[in-house]
């Protein structure tokens, strides 16, 4: 296996974007580990390419099923604005993880694996077993919604 | 339409354009990057996207978790070793199966180096000399020399002579058959370790009907028996005594193959 496909930190910060919660986060990335280590013992370890992230992807979505499940609302969305990055620098990790973990899977799962910079388009596509189409969606609309929340957060007022 | 299309499809791919340039994947994408690089729009959405990936670098690992990262060997799988791939049931069926192919293979080069024009016939005679008992011959006490005489005059037979290695050797009994190819064959009953002779028509190609040589003493084994031919005249002889090649090497003289 590359060390690309084991890069356990951000195996890690996966976990945490997807479930928002430190102790989840753990959890999940500490039996994902310990499944895959019997395996290989076992000398079962799956061939597949980044195993360790659909594994941690699935169990992720498990560990949140037993949540609330946050109420479908119509989330507000606003164009990126030039001084995005600037509110986003002011944002704590933790706050973004929370955010990205509220969102509706595939979009939780679409923003986590993008905003790690860990993967192309191509391997997100294999991993969360999305269309390319489905994939753009997400990700247009959650840099939208996220815009929309800086927005709110540091100003309250919608940029034009 | 298919413009249309090709627009929606560049849109797509800019709204999953990498934070890093090393994430160009395939070309599709960078086209679509380099088109679109400098417009305000991507040049937005590129700095909010690298802001958010800056952010989220950030996020500290657990003490706990990290332990993990040293122990990275106990999720890699296993080694292949030598040992295990030659242990592998798959390689191990599929090298013995190579093996028995190659040694088929082998038997059957080896067998095809050694024949030579009149071997089927030799090797089927050798069969002959193993079923034939001495009273099944016409008894004749001569030298083996003389007895080409005996098959012209009697049998019509021309250059059924036996070679001088084995001309003066005494003779018990012999005959003349026709084989299941309507070949004429004769055999001779020696007394000196109760050798056969036999003396058949030698292979003749198909087409232009010319007799097939080979030079000197060839060998042919079946069922415990070997046989010595040699090719004159267009006739074969063969020498056959049970045992092997060194029982009849001393009676042989000129190259031997």
């Amino acid at each position: 296996m590359s060390d690309r496909t084991q890069n356990l930190p951000q195996l890690y910060r996966f976990c945490f974007l997807m479930l928002g919660d430190l102790r989840k986060a753990q959890e999940v990335f500490n039996t994902t580990l310990r499944e895959a280590a019997v395996r290989a013992a076992q000398g079962e370890l799956p061939k597949e390419s980044f195993w360790l992230f659909r594994e941690a992807r699935w169990r992720c979505l498990e560990a949140s099923k037993m949540d609330l499940q946050p109420e479908s609302l119509q989330i507000d969305e606003h164009d990126i604005a030039p001084q995005a990055a600037s509110q986003i620098k002011q944002l704590e990790p933790a706050q973004l993880a929370i955010w990205i973990s509220a969102a509706p899977d595939p979009q939780r799962t679409a923003l986590a694996l993008f905003y790690l910079d860990e993967f192309n388009y191509l391997e997100i596509l294999d991993i969360a077993e999305l269309k390319l189409s489905t994939l753009s969606r997400c990700l247009a609309q959650g840099r939208r919604q996220l815009q929309a929340w800086l927005d709110a957060k540091h100003s309250g007022a919608p940029k034009e | 339409m298919r413009t249309l299309r090709l627009l929606r499809r560049r849109r797509a791919l800019l709204n999953c354009a990498p934070i890093s340039h090393d994430h160009l994947a395939d070309r599709p994408m960078r086209a679509a990057v380099s088109r679109e690089n400098g417009s305000d729009e991507f040049v937005n959405q590129q700095n909010f996207d690298r802001a958010v990936a800056e952010l989220i670098r950030l996020v500290p690992i657990p003490p706990e978790s990290a332990e993990w990262f040293l122990d990275k060997e106990a999720i890699r799988p296993p080694r292949w070793t030598w040992r295990k791939i030659v242990l592998n049931p798959a390689v191990l069926a599929i090298s013995i199966a190579l093996v028995v192919i190659a040694g088929v293979f082998a038997f059957h080069l080896l067998g095809q180096l050694n024949d030579f024009p009149g071997s089927a016939t030799a090797r089927k005679l050798l069969t002959v000399a193993g079923s034939t008992r001495s009273v099944m011959l016409d008894p004749v006490s001569a030298e083996a020399g003389t007895l080409s005489d005996l098959f012209f005059m009697k049998h019509g037979l021309e250059h059924y002579d036996v070679p001088d290695e084995f001309a003066d050797f005494e003779t018990i009994g012999c005959r003349v058959f026709d084989d299941d190819e309507s070949q004429r064959i004769a055999q001779i009953w020696v007394a000196e370790k109760h050798m056969q002779f036999f003396l058949f028509p030698a292979e003749r190609d198909t087409k232009t009907g010319a007799v097939l040589t080979f030079p000197g003493w060839r060998y042919v084994h079946q069922e415990g028996w070997v046989g010595a031919v040699k090719q004159q005249n267009g006739v074969c002889f063969m020498a056959v005594l049970k045992g092997r090649e060194k029982d009849l090497e001393p009676y042989l003289s000129g190259p031997k193959q």
